[in-house]
């Protein structure tokens, strides 16, 4: 692959990988690194990407996987840490942004959403938000496209039950 | 107002068989306030509003930084052949060392063994030693020739005998 081609085809899809790793990490500085990690890792790939079909699913296949590893290994140093400290209060890890946010009914809707299982919840992103079809979305997960219409259903019927309680019980 | 072809999509929406271009229509429906919405609609207007809000929202991304690609240099493999060459050198200066020292050896012990035969007294006794080993053999020799004869004696005897 040449440089002009990884930056005709690949560079323009960052902001898109970028909004995913954010989502999936829930913080900048980890989403630019994970970006910029993945971008790297499909130069590194270029003799790759001559099969390759849908070159923006494959890119944000790597970003996922990239940053499912970061969570992973935030969750052990995390435990490490608890470990160490004996018996510690719980630690919250929400900016006082997301904390102001949870205060209106959006924030709630928001709270609701990254309370699903990541892959329920990266389903319901990818259709709802990015708009993908459901083969895009099948591509960027690997998986079977009657999967994705499974879990879909499934995600929004989760999210359906949890504003229901938000509007019948204001929980 | 009549809510009931959107009521429809919305259900058609949670049983998870809206196409794209249906999901964009509620979310465009639910972004302008709407008076007397049912209730069953309420509950999802944040939703829809939610993902309205978020599919525009702009995100900042920073440059990205490609790899420097630095040109591949060939390095000749005979690079070091100063290093080979004194390797070499080395040892081929040790085998000599070692075959000198093994003729040095050899010529030493003939040497020696020359030195000692141009002594009279020395090389008489080894030849008395040659002589007295070659004594005892023949001894051994001819006492078992004598027993042979002896035999040769008494079968001639027997055989005149008879005859």
């Amino acid at each position: 692959m040449s440089l002009e081609r990884f930056l005709t085809q690949v560079v323009p899809v960052r902001q898109k990988l970028y909004r995913f790793a954010f989502r999936l990490l829930g913080n900048e500085e980890d989403a630019q690194d994970i970006t910029q990690d993945a971008l790297m890792k499909v130069w590194g790939m270029q003799e790759k990407m001559a099969e390759l079909q849908n070159m923006e699913a494959w890119c944000m296949r790597i970003t996922r996987n990239l940053a499912l590893d970061k969570i992973k290994s935030r969750k052990y140093r995390l435990s490490d840490d608890l470990d160490r400290a004996g018996e510690v209060p719980a630690i919250h890890q929400q900016s006082p942004h997301a904390v102001a946010e949870q205060n209106d009914v959006m924030g709630k809707v928001h709270v609701a959403i990254n309370a699903l299982p990541e892959k329920y919840r990266t389903i319901l992103q990818l259709r709802d938000i990015d708009g993908l079809s459901y083969q895009e979305i099948a591509d960027v997960l690997d998986i079977d496209m009657n999967d994705v219409k499974v879990n879909l259903h499934r995600a929004r019927k989760s999210v359906r039950e949890k504003l229901q309680n938000l509007q019948v019980y204001g929980l | 107002m009549d809510y009931k072809w959107i009521s429809d999509l919305l259900d058609k929406y949670w049983e998870g068989e809206t196409t794209l271009e249906e999901e964009a229509t509620l979310r465009d429906f639910f972004s302008v306030p709407h008076a007397d919405l049912p209730e069953a609609l309420q509950e999802a207007a944040p939703l829809f509003q939610y993902f309205k809000v978020e599919a525009a929202k702009e995100w900042e991304v920073p440059p990205v930084t490609l790899p420097v690609t630095t040109p591949v240099v060939k390095l000749s493999p005979l690079r070091h052949w100063m290093k080979y060459a004194a390797v070499a050198l080395v040892a081929v200066g040790i085998g000599y060392a070692l075959k000198q020292q093994q003729v040095r050896k050899q010529d030493a012990a003939i040497a020696l063994r020359q030195q000692e035969m141009n002594d009279p007294q020395k090389a008489l006794d080894e030849t008395k030693k040659a002589l007295q080993l070659l004594a005892r053999n023949l001894n051994k020799g001819t006492a078992k020739m004598q027993k042979l004869a002896y035999f040769n004696e008494a079968t001639s005897l027997v055989e005149g005998k008879n005859d």
